[in-house]
């Protein structure tokens, strides 16, 4: 200490003696670096990690679905000109339950699990899966390797046993011997299915013929879609179709992009806004407390001045003092910052089913990290601490007295002198809420930037509960499939005989596929008949109409497929390729449904005429007198059982309330990723208010003093505080909501141009309310330290404060 | 004893129709009115007047606190009126020593910290020297072993005396006092007043600020304020002569 010159003596005194100040401008900084360290490191880490993880998966360029193939063709595939490697898999759909099960039990209400089949699991070049338990690969026969994913709705462990039902109605026991990601599979939280895989020996137990149902392939170098697209289209005329193998269905999905890749875009965009913003909080709140102690250092300007302190020296110990807050505040906020990341992205990538094998935030997160807390203070401060500085003598000194002397000039003093019958202590607060305009200005402004913000992501939640509200274009209680199609007739009597059905309704739904202009083939699109009359489905036209009674080759296609497929304009007619024949259809309307991947609706008279005339169906819908999913759970087993009894085997069943939870699942990511940033916002908040309202008191010391000698009571010096605090939250809610509005616009503009899938816009006005009581309530919380502080000064020590 | 920097007749300081308008509220307020003013080296000079009269302005002038409307302030060779702030500031840190009536000594440092930061800021005496000095400036005024307390540990009377010792860090020809005993009682007020007067016997120019007519009367030349005027001036027996010192 002694080494140091007294200016710098004068930085460490003012640092260490003002400890309660001192901690609340490190703690201002810090959660902003906190907050970035989080956002941005969190999204730094989930892309590295994420890219990572699929890279190393070899997703392959194109999968076919066949009829039957063998190794033979699975090798012809592998020599085409342009593949890599190509595998063979078998790939089917069974039901399975925990434990064994009595031979008699019915599997109605039993899960859905794709099993896949593959020779030679270790040596496998694509959609690699890696195993996380004890075990190898591959899976002895009889055995079965469960996807991760699985345990977010149930609980497997190794040496589990489940019954599986095969798709002819046989029992089977498997056991689980492994636990493997597979990060191509859907997460059972997303689909209500389960992935598990097999060698291909114990195909046999599940009465499956040993051949391939599945090609996949790598193709050479890095080919565009539209060049996958051709490669495929060649593979399968020159060498599937030559070789007389049936090909179902050619996928083809965008190279390098996941299945989750739009909410992935999503989640990393929504961060990416919030870290901006949150950037510029922190340097509102940083503004606010620099220029709150350039005030409160104001005399001692003017004293050092007098005494011979040049500006550019008086400049420099502020500069350092600031610099100081920012060091320790990158030293609090960025580890805490980290720590938390980790949690967070750890959270995140369980809710997206990958593994992170480095939490190690990204070298740029670090250097945003150390800006935040270094160079963002140091630009905020360096105007306050110029003004501050450059202050002539003679005001910096006169700035000693009572402060507030241009009180009773402003405007607003002026219509404060309006309101008369104020209680005074009241009407004290709101002139000292008003006395210091400009630090109330910045104040203000943090807080409304946290409150439009805070709003804005609970409107974003909202529209995306909305939104889900909206996809569902179906009005059933519950559905289920079958493996093959069934007699319409029948199977409805069953169906609506059953005790607590109210209307039942079969629908034929085939898989087809879209033939482009330049020959290639789309993603496979359901193509589903219905009564253009039934009441079972509501749609949202977004173009053209929807299917009208004398309509017959006539398709109205969903958002997804309009997406896809820009040649499918309303008006425009096209060949769809249903149970492997080209069919004619005019595009008549368009429908706003999302993530349900991509469907067509066609009178069910011209779907029936189509695929044979038979009346049969693949889906049953129903609907139940009861509005309790439970209980609408309870009749869809009832139906499934009677069908079982009658011959009639299901392979799918789910309620509206399941479908509905699946799609909130995918979308509820993002409502998870809101409310935690929702959540470190409002921190931002808290800090922000408290350290102004700390500061206040500071300030006003003198005047407390004054108040005190007067007579003021504990009470009335607290009612002054508090009611300065939530006046200031008052203010700053009221433009927070303003702002809000077409900030959520905003928002959700990214996050459909980011997902691709239209929102509905649902302004969060219940959350007006909610943040209200939640703003009113921080003002107070925060005010409360600050009063009691000020309660606490003594007559005698505020007159004598410097 | 003449001053080594007073050249013939020459004054230290001298104002030259020095005005100062404020142009605070709706009507400009004329503080000083073309006042002129000498004072030469060695002088002690005390500015009585009523409050409001504007001493505080006067000095202000001449410390370079504050700017005149028109006029000049000459203090030594340097037009003071002509100075940049940052030009004011060294100036005034080597030139003059500011004493005020509140002390205004900064909080956080200890008295011999306050005492050593005019040397800090115009890089005068070399570091290790500066503790030594200050030391020896606080033994001047009685004050060496309070050298390592806060100010805020003092009475009044110490406090003032602490931060005349600061103003003489850089050992200033001048010292410019406003009110320096206007927050003390007549005794400590006495005490300062003392240690001005033997400032001035070893050469230094005072000039101060005060309300006391008693003091007034000790100085040896003694200008009357009002209404932005000089309009009055005493010149008392020589201090020796009056206290047979
Ligand atoms: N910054 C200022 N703005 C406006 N008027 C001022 C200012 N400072 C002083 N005055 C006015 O100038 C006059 C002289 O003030 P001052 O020099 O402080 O008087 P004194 O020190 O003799 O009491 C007073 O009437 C005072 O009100
Ligand atoms: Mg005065």
């Amino acid at each position: 200490m002694s080494a140091l010159a007294p200016r710098w003596r004068k930085v460490v005194r003012d640092l260490s003696s003002h400890r309660f100040r001192t901690l609340l401008v490190v703690l201002s900084i810090a959660v902003g670096v906190f907050a970035i360290t989080v956002v941005m490191g969190g999204r730094g880490i989930l892309l590295r990690e994420f890219e990572a993880v699929y890279a190393a998966s070899a997703p392959a360029t194109v999968s076919f679905t066949v009829d039957a193939a063998d190794a033979h063709v699975v090798r012809a595939v592998e020599r085409f000109e342009g593949v890599r490697f190509a595998e063979g898999r078998r790939t089917l759909a069974v039901r399975y339950t925990e434990g064994e099960q009595p031979e008699t039990a019915s599997s109605a209400g039993w899960d859905t699990l794709q099993v896949r089949a593959m020779p030679e699991f270790e040596r496998s070049r694509m959609d690699l899966v890696t195993l996380e338990s004890t075990g190898s690969f591959p899976p002895a026969p009889g055995e079965l390797f469960l996807e991760r994913s699985v345990n977010m709705v149930a609980d497997y462990a190794v040496g589990d046993v489940v019954s599986v039902e095969t798709p002819a109605g046989a029992r089977v026991l498997l056991r689980v011997t492994g636990i493997v990601h597979d990060i191509n599979a859907f997460p059972a939280t997303f689909v209500a299915t389960a992935t598990g895989y097999v060698s291909m020996d114990t195909l046999r137990l599940l009465d499956q013929p040993a051949h391939f149902n599945e090609i996949h392939l790598i193709a050479e170098g890095a080919p565009t879609r539209a060049e996958a697209s051709r490669l495929a289209t060649a593979i399968r005329d020159d060498v599937l179709m030559a070789r007389g193998v049936r090909v179902l269905q050619t996928s083809v999905p965008e190279p390098g992009s996941h299945f989750l890749g739009d909410i992935f875009r999503a989640v990393s965009l929504l961060l990416l806004a919030l870290g901006v913003l949150s950037l510029a909080l922190s340097g509102f709140l940083v503004v606010t407390t620099v220029q709150a102690i350039m005030a409160q250092q104001v005399s001692q300007v003017g004293i050092m001045k007098a005494i011979g302190g040049r500006a550019d020296q008086v400049m420099r110990m502020y500069l350092v003092m600031v610099a100081v807050y920012g060091v320790l505040a990158v030293a609090v906020g960025l580890p805490i910052g980290a720590v938390a990341g980790h949690w967070f992205t750890g959270y995140a990538a369980d809710l997206l089913n990958f593994r992170i094998t480095s939490y190690a935030p990204p070298p740029y997160v670090v250097a945003l990290g150390v800006a935040v807390g270094l160079a963002v203070p140091l630009l905020a401060a360096f105007v306050p601490v110029r003004l501050g500085t450059r202050i002539s003598v003679v005001r910096a000194l006169n700035a000693t007295g009572m402060s507030g002397a241009s009180f009773g000039h402003g405007l607003i003093d002026r219509a404060l002198g309006l309101v008369r019958g104020l209680p005074r202590p009241v009407a004290l607060s709101l002139r000292n809420t008003f006395l210091r305009k400009g630090r109330l200005a910045l104040t203000l402004v943090t807080l409304t930037l946290a409150s439009a913000v805070i709003m804005s992501v609970m409107s974003v939640q909202s529209s995306i509960l909305a939104t889900v509200d909206e996809v569902d274009m179906w009005d059933f209680d519950a559905q289920m499939w079958f493996a093959v199609p069934q007699g319409r007739e029948a199977v409805e009597r069953i169906a609506s005989r059953v005790e607590g059905v109210v209307a039942v309704s079969g629908m034929p739904e085939y898989r087809s596929v879209f033939t482009r202009a330049d020959g290639t083939e789309s993603q496979p699109i359901d193509v589903i008949g219905v009564h253009p009359e039934s009441d079972f489905v509501a749609p949202r036209i977004s173009e053209g109409r929807w299917l009208a009674p004398g309509d017959r080759a006539a398709i109205v296609l969903n958002a997804d497929v309009a997406k896809d497929e820009p040649e499918l304009t309303v008006g425009s007619s096209a060949t769809f390729n249903v149970l492997g024949e080209g069919r004619e259809f005019e595009v008549v309307g368009v429908v706003t449904a999302g993530l349900m991947g991509p469907v067509g609706f066609a009178p069910v008279q011209h779907v029936d005429s189509i695929t044979g005339g038979t009346g049969a169906i693949t889906r049953l819908q129903l609907r139940a007198t009861s509005s309790d999913p439970w209980e609408q759970a309870r009749i869809a087993r009832v139906v499934e059982r009677r069908l079982e009894e009658r011959g009639v085997p299901v392979a799918f069943a789910q309620t509206a309330a399941d479908q509905r939870e699946q799609v909130a699942n995918q979308l509820g990511i993002l409502v998870t990723f809101l409310a935690i940033m929702g959540a470190i916002l409002a921190a931002v908040g808290v800090i922000g208010l408290t350290g102004t309202m700390t500061i206040n008191v500071l300030e006003s010391t003198r005047e407390i003093g004054v108040m005190r000698a007067i007579g003021a009571s504990h009470g009335s010096i607290y009612q002054i505080f508090v009611t300065e605090g939530v006046v200031i939250a008052l203010i700053a809610w009221f433009f927070g909501v303003l702002a809000s509005y077409p900030m959520s616009v905003a928002l959700l503009d990214m996050l459909e141009g980011a997902m691709g899938l239209p929102l509905v816009f649902d302004y969060a006005w219940s959350g007006m309310g909610i943040w209200l009581a939640a703003v009113t309530a921080i003002a107070v919380l925060a005010s409360l330290l600050p009063a009691f502080r000020a309660s606490q000064v003594s007559v005698r020590d505020a007159i004598a404060y410097e | 004893m003449p001053n080594e920097r007073q050249t013939g007749s020459s004054a230290l300081v001298s104002l030259r129709d020095v005005v100062k308008v404020y142009d605070t509220g709706e009507v400009p307020f004329t503080a000083l009115r073309h006042v002129d003013l000498d004072v030469r080296s060695g002088e002690f000079v005390g500015l009585i007047g009523k409050s409001g009269s504007g001493k505080t302005t006067l000095i202000n002038m001449i410390t370079g606190i504050d700017r005149p409307t028109a006029g000049e302030v000459v203090v030594g060779d340097t037009p003071v009126h002509a100075l940049n702030e940052n030009q004011l500031a060294m100036w005034r840190g080597r030139t003059i020593g500011v004493v005020f009536q509140f002390f205004q000594l900064l909080p956080t440092l200890t008295v011999i910290e306050n005492v050593m930061l005019p040397m800090d800021f115009c890089a005068m005496y070399s570091p290790a020297e500066r503790p030594e000095r200050a030391m020896h400036l606080l033994e001047q005024v009685e004050l060496a072993d309070q050298a390592h307390k806060l100010p805020s540990a003092l009475s009044g009377g110490q406090q003032q005396r602490a931060a005349i010792a600061r103003a003489l860090a850089n050992d200033p020809p001048i010292l410019a006092a406003d009110e320096p005993t206007g927050n003390l009682d007549s005794k400590t007020a006495d005490a300062v007043f003392h240690l001005f007067e033997e400032l001035v016997e070893a050469h230094k120019t005072i000039i101060m600020v005060t309300h006391d007519t008693d003091l007034a009367t000790r100085v040896r030349r003694s200008l009357v304020v009002s209404d932005g005027e000089i309009t009055d001036e005493t010149i008392h027996r020589p201090r020796a002569e009056r206290t047979g010192l």
